[in-house]
This record gives structure tokens, sequence and C-alpha cells, in this order.
């Protein structure tokens, strides 16, 4: 089949009204979160996924893409409006949006981002389905030695692209790859890390760890700090931009693209990375870098455009490799996993209506956004001011329903507590759970194939650096290491971090 | 500068951080002392799992020790109240619902999860939860097919 014929494929699953539905569902819900502080993608996903399972499996995971790329829209709102970003990735969109809110622009702002978003969107969705087949031939090349090599250059880079001190990420990932073993060997069979609990045999489930690490720890640790002040919303006037505006943003936006498609390819890359980057990059490249902070288009173009491409295109290790690359796309994994899915080269020659199905509806949400966002900012904001004590046990509830649905355990429910409090401990301890669930994900693929390539050698590593793909990987993977150690990137790595924290 | 152990030296969050690492690296390799490792061409069941426990360990140290030369940072203040409400809250939605159909599950959840939050009003409590419960039959029940009784049996 041609390019074109996959893609008219791949909109033809997309536009049954039953995925034309659930795509705007998923785009509304992630507004909706990416608007409210307090709750994030990461956790609506992970609430959502054992849901997902009731559903059919394009469905379900054109919902959860919804939810994630169009937090980035939500999340933007917030950040111009009221200078809450609704996501860390808008973080950056708070230090000029707000200003051109405060000047009285905040419909140029909103529509520059929201528009970029659209365009970096659009692009990126391309690259999926350009990168999509190439990516997958390469890696019918890939054997098991490749695999350790690729999923051990993603951990580390993983922790070291991602926030905190590294160490303790490589130590939440090791936690992660340990409680991935917890369970029934595959190979030999003995029931290992088990506490002889006939419910652990199976191993630990995703949504366990997910909804307990993310939903009720959140949960938790937001009614610690509690207080919902009232917030003051920016006075809305103009709603559209100027052609100055344009004029100034339309580069920005293209940098901003092109950054977001490229780091969000990383692993460890995501929308936040991308939309820090961008908003450096313009800062480098403008002719009035001191302009920026007091309510500079490109300020707000640039890391929006990022933020969206980069969401997108997380999705391309995932859908090509099989590979996640950030713990969103570890959800994502889960959720084909669910529907006996697993991602990687096989599905495009098998399955091709699930990839390019979800390519085409991640184009039809980022429009469906555009065309929601812009007239309905009014009710975005006015959510704004539901106090959290109504949010949370909403929250609550959707989290223990979505625990006990899978198997109708009281033991799952009460080991999701018990990842609640751990996850709590975590927060207190400044680790960051990400990485762990990143280990746990990738602990047993990264095992399995171990096992495989000695077992190929009998015992002989060198068989990582005598294959070229692996040889590569793992060269890569010490150079982020040496990176690590120079001071000059660990202070712009801090600095980056410095202004998530502010 | 006064020496090591007076309290004034000692990061905490991450003392806590080598305690938690370490702590698993241990408790991992204790859950795995029956186990086979085996070689590395043929690897047992214990054989990554002790890799990665004594990684933990190593870790862990590193951390501790690089912590315990640090000036003293505090740990965020620990709040019983949302901890203890919610983790009940939880896991009486689970006993509750095995028992007492999800209907009585879920108004348990909301009742005793807005207890967490001192400044909840009991009107707005109940309508919630009602709401909520019933917003939760009709959608995760009825509609998605849950496999939760709504009543009890």
């Amino acid at each position: 089949m041609t390019f074109i014929d996959l893609l008219l494929l791949g909109f033809g699953e997309a536009m049954s009204p039953a995925n034309l539905g659930f795509c705007l569902l998923g785009a509304l819900l992630g507004t909706l979160i990416g608007v409210l502080p307090g709750i994030g993608p990461t956790a609506t996903i992970a609430v959502l996924l054992p849901i997902t399972f009731f559903l059919p499996p394009l469905a379900g995971i054109i919902m959860l893409a919804g939810i994630y790329y169009g937090a980035q829209y939500g999340g933007s709102t917030t950040a111009v409006l009221v200078n809450l970003p609704g996501e860390a990735s808008a973080v950056v969109t708070t230090l000029d949006g707000y200003k051109m809110a405060q000047q009285g622009r905040a419909g140029a702002a909103l529509a520059v981002a929201a528009l970029g978003s659209f365009f970096a969107g659009t692009v990126a969705t391309f690259g999926i389905a350009l990168a999509g087949p190439m990516l997958s031939q390469f890696a019918l090349s890939f054997g098991p030695a490749e695999y350790v090599a690729l999923m051990i250059f993603g951990l580390l880079a993983a922790t070291i692209l991602a926030s905190g001190p590294v160490l303790k990420a490589i130590g939440m990932i090791l936690i992660g790859l340990l409680l991935g073993m917890v369970g029934t060997d595959q190979a030999t069979g003995a029931e290992r890390l088990t506490f002889g609990a006939v419910e652990l045999f199976d191993g630990i489930d995703f949504i366990v760890i997910a909804i307990g690490l993310f939903g009720f720890s959140e949960i938790i640790t937001n009614l610690e700090r509690s207080g919902s002040e009232g917030v003051t919303v920016a006075p809305l006037t103009r709603l559209w931009p100027t052609r100055q505006d344009f004029r100034d943003s339309w580069a920005a936006v293209l940098r901003g693209t092109g950054i977001g498609t490229l780091l969000g390819l990383l692993p460890g890359g995501g929308a936040t990375l991308a939309s820090f980057s961008a908003y450096s990059l313009e800062k480098k490249v403008s002719r009035h870098p001191e302009r920026f902070g007091t309510g500079v288009v490109e300020g707000v173009a640039a890391p929006e455009a990022a933020n969206n491409a980069a969401a997108q295109s997380s999705f391309i290790p995932l859908l090509t490799l099989g590979i996640p690359s950030n713990n969103m796309m570890a959800m994502m994994l889960s959720a084909f996993m669910i529907h006996g899915i697993t991602p990687g080269p096989s599905v495009l020659t098998n399955q091709p209506e699930i990839f390019w199905g979800l390519v085409a509806s991640m184009w039809i949400g980022n429009l469906m956004l555009v065309i929601i966002n812009l007239p309905m900012i009014g009710l975005w904001v006015k959510l704004l001011t539901v106090p959290y004590r109504l949010l949370y046990p909403a929250i609550l509830l959707f989290c223990c329903i979505g625990v006990y649905s899978m198997n109708n355990r009281i033991f799952d429910v009460i080991l999701a507590a018990g990842f609640g409090l751990l996850g709590y401990l975590f927060r207190k301890a400044k680790c960051e759970p990400g990485p762990l669930l990143l280990g746990f994900v990738l602990g047993p693929l990264l095992e399995a194939n171990l096992r495989r390539t000695l077992l190929i050698t009998q015992g002989d590593p060198s068989i990582f650096v005598e294959r070229p793909i692996s040889l590569t990987m793992l060269v890569a993977t010490v150079a982020l290491l040496g990176l690590m150690i120079l001071p000059a990137f660990r202070k712009t790595r801090e600095a980056a971090f410095q202004e998530d924290e502010a | 500068m006064a020496g090591p152990g007076v309290p004034n030296r000692g990061d905490r969050p991450d003392l806590l951080t080598a305690a938690i690492f370490m702590g698993f690296g241990a408790l991992g390799l204790w859950l795995a002392r029956g186990l086979e490792a085996g070689t590395v061409a043929q690897m047992g069941a214990a054989y990554l799992p002790r890799v990665v426990c004594i990684l933990l360990i190593g870790v862990g140290l590193v951390i501790g020790i690089a912590a315990l030369r640090r000036d003293a940072v505090s740990i965020e203040a620990m709040r019983l109240r949302p901890l203890a409400v919610i983790t009940l809250a939880i896991v009486g939605f689970a006993f509750a619902a095995t028992h007492l159909g999800f209907v009585l599950a879920a108004l348990w959840l909301i009742i005793a999860g807005s207890l967490a939050d001192p400044g909840g009003k009991w009107r707005t409590v109940l309508l919630l939860a009602g709401g909520l419960t019933a917003f939760g039959a009709l959608v995760f029940v009825k509609g998605l097919g849950v496999q939760v009784p709504l009543w009890p049996v």
C-alpha cells in the first residue's frame, strides 16, 4: 500500500463516529485537566487505563492520546490567564504569556498559543507518518543485544534529561526494575520476591503502581499543602492577534516545532524539556533578548509549539520500536498491552489500521482542540474557581474504581494504597517517581533480552560492542554520562529546573 | 564546622532516600535468598534481582554519605491527617465494594475522604457524595460494565 492509501485508511478509521467521539472526549478531558492544577495527564491516564479495557482498542488509545496533547493546550490557557501553569510544560509560557494578559493581550497570547500548537501538531503528525514505516524497517534489524543497549540508553537518557539529581533517578529506576521482577520468572518458572502471596504470582499490575504513585500520593500531598486560594483572572479583551504578532511569531513557531519534534523523540525528553529549550533558543536567537519576560509573543509561540510537537513525537519511539521514552508513553504502552497489541515493527505490518488510525486521529484531535479552545476559554477559566475540596473526592473515586475493576480484588486496592504511601515518602525524600515507572515497564523486557543475548553468546558480553547498532547506543550512553560530569552542562540543567520549581 | 552526626548536619530528604534505597535493596536480597542465581550465560531467577539490589544498596550508600556531609536540610512538614484519612478511606472502599456493593463503598469513600480536608461543610459533602455515587454508578457500572455489584449481596 502506498503512503496515501495508508493515510486514507487511517482517516477512515479515525473518522468513525465512535472514534471521533472518543477523540473529542479525550481532547476535552485533556484540556480540562490541563487547566486544573493538581491533576495532570499522567494521573488521569493512569486512572482511565483500566476503563479503556472496556472500549474497543483504537478508541481507547485515541482517547488517551487526546488527553495527553489536550493537556498541553489546557495548561497554556491557565498559564496565560492566571499565571498558574496547569502543566509543567506550561511554566515557561507564564513568563511572557501572563505579562501579555496583563497588558490586555490575553486573547492574542492564547490564539498564538493555540495556532502555534496546531501547526506543531500537524507537523509532528506528519513526522510520525513518515518516520513510522522508516524506523520500523530499521527496527526489524534489531536483535536482543540492540534492544538491551537501546533500553539502557533510554533509561539513562531519561534520568539525565529529567529533573532532579541523576543518582536518585538511577536509584528509582533500579527500584522500578526490582518491582518489575516481582512474580513468576518467565524463564525459570520460579516465583520470586512475592512474600509468598498468591496475588503477586502474576506480578504487580501496572495500574496499581501508576494510580498509587501518581494518583493517591498526589492527592495526599495536595491535601497536605491545601489552601484553595481564589484566583485573579486577567481580563480578556482582544481575541485575535494583530498582524504584527503573526509576523513576529511565525519564525518562533517554526523553531519551536523543530526543537519539540526532536526532543520528543529522545528518551526522557518530552513536552516540558521541549518548551524550556524552545524558550531558551528564542531568547538566544532574538535581536532583543532583554525584552523576554515583558510580554513578547515569541516567548509564548515557541514553547507552545514545542510542547505540542514533543507530546506527539514522543509517540514515535513507542509506535515504531516499542520502547516508551517517558512515563506518559509507558502508560500508553500499557494501554496497548491491555488490548493485546504489542507496539513495534509488527504492528505496522499486521495491524496498520491501529497505527494509521492513531496518527490520523492525532491530527483530527489537534483540529478539534483549536476549535474548542478558542471559544470555550471563558468556561475553562470558570472551572479554575472550583475548589480542590470538591475535585479530589471525584479523583479519589475514579482512582479506586479503576484499580478495583481490574480484578475485583481487595488486595489490588490495598497494594495501591501502599504505593500511595510509598509515593508520599518519595516526595518527602524529594525523589521523582517517574523513572520508577519507566524501570518497571522496561524491567521485564530488559531482563528477557539480556538473558537471550547472553544465552546466545554463552555468557560473552563482547557482543554488545561487536554489533554496530548496539555499540553506537553504548557510546551514546557513555557520552551522556560524560556530559553529566561536565560542570557547565550541570549548571545549565540545574538552571532549567530551578525555573520549573520556582 | 562541627563534626559529623551533630544535628545541624545531614540533608534529611537525601538521608531518607538513602534509607529507602538501601531498604529495598536489602529486602530484595533477603527475599531472593533461596533462589538460584545461575551463571551469566544461563541466568537464574535470582541473578538480575541480586545485581539490582546490590546496585541499589551501593547507590543508597553514596547518596547517604554525601547527605551526611551536607548542611542540614529538613523534610517538609508531615501532616498525619490527610495521609491517614485517605489511606483508610481507600482501604475501606475495597472492603466495602466486595461485601457491601458499589453504592455503599462509594459513599464511604467520599464521606470518609472528605474528612481529610478540615474546611468542608457537611451539606456539601453529602451532596457531593450522593452526586458522585450516582455518576459513578451510571457511568462505570451501568455504562462501562465494571463488574461490581451495586447493592449488598
